[in-house]
């Protein structure tokens, strides 16, 4: 059993290991930033939907936002660039 | 100037020299020769001085040129500088005309707020049950009852760098059956790297997707929890222990792969007993774990989002563990979720086999539910005012249809179970969600078919309305607590409704 986890604990480190910072969210340059928005706008009514009805960006601060995102990455399993093109557009609208 | 000196000395020799001659009596007069040479001799001196002069007046012609080149250039850089602070002021008037782009104004002010890395959100709600009691179950007590109920969960996000979150909830409910207060979740969730998040602690069950996404009040669209997730778990509904994470792309966007993999304290049941409750990590009737449990679950999304044929998900899970220290629980399960436009649907189907001590048969368990909504949200209705059609559009009709199947239900977990609306004393439960009370829920073949209306006043803020009507299969036993098994025989079908607003902030 203990060597079953181990296994999997060592396979996901192994699959998973890409040495990529997690959230790069600091010093978008403008295009970078007007990209990710609108590719966060088009993923936002799908993805936001799926478990609960999606939650508009304006009820939350920018720094709610930090912390809610990570919260739904987590139980949604969303891949990150998504995650991270969603925040970007919460965070400014 | 010299030169009219020069001009005025000639004139006054010159009338000198004619008017000597004219007194030459004069005994005492110097020589006409000596008068020719002092005046050559000036003569000479005033040549010198007008060269002298000259030289003078030239370099003041340089210097006056040198002058006047040098104030050419300064009227040349004043020129300038003047049209340059112009076009600067223009700037700076724009500028400061211009309103912050929403950027430079949330970093101001996050900057103002300061570092943020706790934020509180949850849910709270307030609940009506109405619940008419039919006929006895197994002899127990019955009375239909109607009660209000309120119910506080807090939960807590705390963020301190941008790779690790630790998030709690805590239950508070209070109503008929007293107050309560447990512990739902509490965990630290760790971004490992971009494929991997590290979840530990105290979770919800990522089985299926009932406990970990739609339990939550303003979450699930009625009231109630389905049946297998509801009074008669089929799996647990938490878990104590570390799970590994993650979601990739695998398509087209919108394509996507997760999985979820974890292991844990392993599972709980009221008692040793054929048809005992499965309980909560945090209400542990009696401890039968020896912390072993294993589970995985892994989720598809097939559709690409750009053909805008709405979001399908498709979900498998396991989860095994030991209890009794020697005794296995297996289970498995399949769901899937399913919107588009104004329709969403989702359901789940899960089995569970449990290996009894002292030679008693096998603790099979079903459970299933599938359940369809529809926003009105495009309703028009001709001929009517369009206030009336503003609400209306804020409906969301909903049908659920669930049920589970057990050999045998514990008459101790019967008797323990009495109250209705929000969790708190039924057995096992996280008190997250809503339960009517009606005892033929506790039938070994329990079937529900619960309509329901929901009024959105926001994504988060929701009135619920749920009617319920029970219809329990015959068949199945009633276990004692000595492992007596007496026939379910008559099974009664109550009515339930049921009004909740609640809010998730
Ligand atoms: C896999 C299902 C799932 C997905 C996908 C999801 N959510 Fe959630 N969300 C939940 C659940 C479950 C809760 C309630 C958490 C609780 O109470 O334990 C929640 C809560 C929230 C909250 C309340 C604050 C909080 O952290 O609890 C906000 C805001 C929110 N979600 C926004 C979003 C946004 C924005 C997205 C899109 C990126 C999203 N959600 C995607 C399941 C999901």
């Amino acid at each position: 059993m203990k060597r079953i986890l181990a296994a999997i604990v060592l396979a996901t480190l192994a699959i998973g290991y890409a040495g990529v910072p997690v959230s790069a969210q600091e010093n978008l340059s403008a295009a970078e930033h007007r990209r990710l928005f609108r590719e966060g706008a088009k993923l936002w009514p799908v993805y936001c939907n799926t478990c609960h009805n999606a939650r508009p960006g304006s009820e939350k601060a920018p720094y709610e936002w930090d912390q809610i995102m990570m919260h739904m990455r987590t139980l949604g399993n969303i891949p990150p660039d998504d995650a991270n093109a969603i925040l970007v557009y919460l965070k400014s609208r | 100037m010299g030169y009219g000196k020069l001009r005025g000395l000639c004139l006054f020799f010159g009338a000198l020299w004619l008017i000597v001659p004219l007194h030459p009596a004069s005994a005492a007069a110097p020589s006409e020769e000596q008068m020719l040479r002092r005046i050559m001799r000036e003569v000479n001196e005033l040549k010198a001085d007008k060269q002298q002069d000259e030289e003078k007046i030239q370099d003041l012609e340089q210097r006056v040129g040198a002058i006047q080149n040098q104030n050419h250039q300064l009227k040349e850089a004043n020129q300038k500088l003047q049209t340059d602070t112009t076009a600067k002021i223009a700037t700076l008037q724009t500028k400061v005309d211009a309103p912050p782009s929403p950027e430079e104004f949330g970093g101001a002010f996050d900057r103002y707020l300061g570092t943020h890395t706790f934020t509180v959100t949850g849910a709270a709600g307030g609940q009506f049950v109405y619940n008419q009691q039919n006929a006895a179950l197994n002899n127990l007590h019955h009375d239909s009852q109607n009660s209000f109920f309120v119910d506080w969960e807090p939960m807590i996000l705390y963020r301190p760098t941008d790779w690790i979150l630790f998030q709690g909830v805590i239950s508070t409910g209070f109503g008929s059956t007293g107050t309560g207060v447990d512990l739902s979740t509490a965990d630290f969730q760790i971004l490992a790297n971009k494929y991997l998040t590290v979840v530990a602690g105290l979770f919800d069950q990522p089985f299926g997707d009932w406990y970990e996404t739609q339990s939550p009040m303003w979450v699930n669209r009625f009231v109630t929890a389905p049946l297998p997730f509801g009074v008669e778990s089929v799996v647990p509904p938490g878990e104590i222990g570390v799970q590994l994470r993650g979601g990739m792309q695998f398509g087209a966007l919108g394509q996507d792969f997760d999985y979820t993999v974890w292991g844990g304290n392993g599972p709980n049941y009221s008692s040793t007993v054929l048809g005992a409750a499965v309980s909560s990590p945090t209400s542990v009737a009696s401890s039968q774990s020896s912390g072993k449990s294993i589970g995985a679950r892994f989720r598809v999304y097939p559709l690409p989002l750009e053909k805008e044929w709405g979001r399908l998900e498709l979900g498998a899970s396991t989860y095994n563990g030991e209890w009794n220290n020697r005794d296995w629980l297996t289970s498995w399960g399949v769901d899937f979720n399913y919107f588009i436009d104004n329709l969403q649907t989702r359901g789940e189907w899960l089995e569970a086999y449990r290996q009894m001590p002292n030679g008693q048969t096998s603790d099979n368990r079903q459970g299933w539910y599938v359940q369809a909504g529809y926003f009105l949200g495009g309703l028009n209705v001709p001929y009517i005012p369009d206030q009336l059609n503003g609400y209306l559009q804020r409906l969301e009709p909903l049908v659920r249809y669930s049920g589970v199947n057990q050999r045998g239900v514990s008459t101790d977990d019967l008797a323990a179970a009495t109250g209705i609306g929000l969790g708190g004393t039924q057995v096992g439960l996280v008190p997250d969600f809503g339960i009517n009370g009606s005892p033929a829920t506790y039938a070994p073949h329990a079937r529900e078919v619960a309509l329901g209306l929901d009024y959105w006043f926001a994504p988060s803020i929701v009135w619920q309305n749920e009617f319920d009507i029970e219809l329990p299969r015959a068949g199945g036993v009633f276990v004692s607590p000595t492992g007596v098994e007496t026939p379910a025989g008559a099974t009664p079908n109550d009515r339930a409704f049921l009004s909740q607003f609640t809010v998730g902030f």
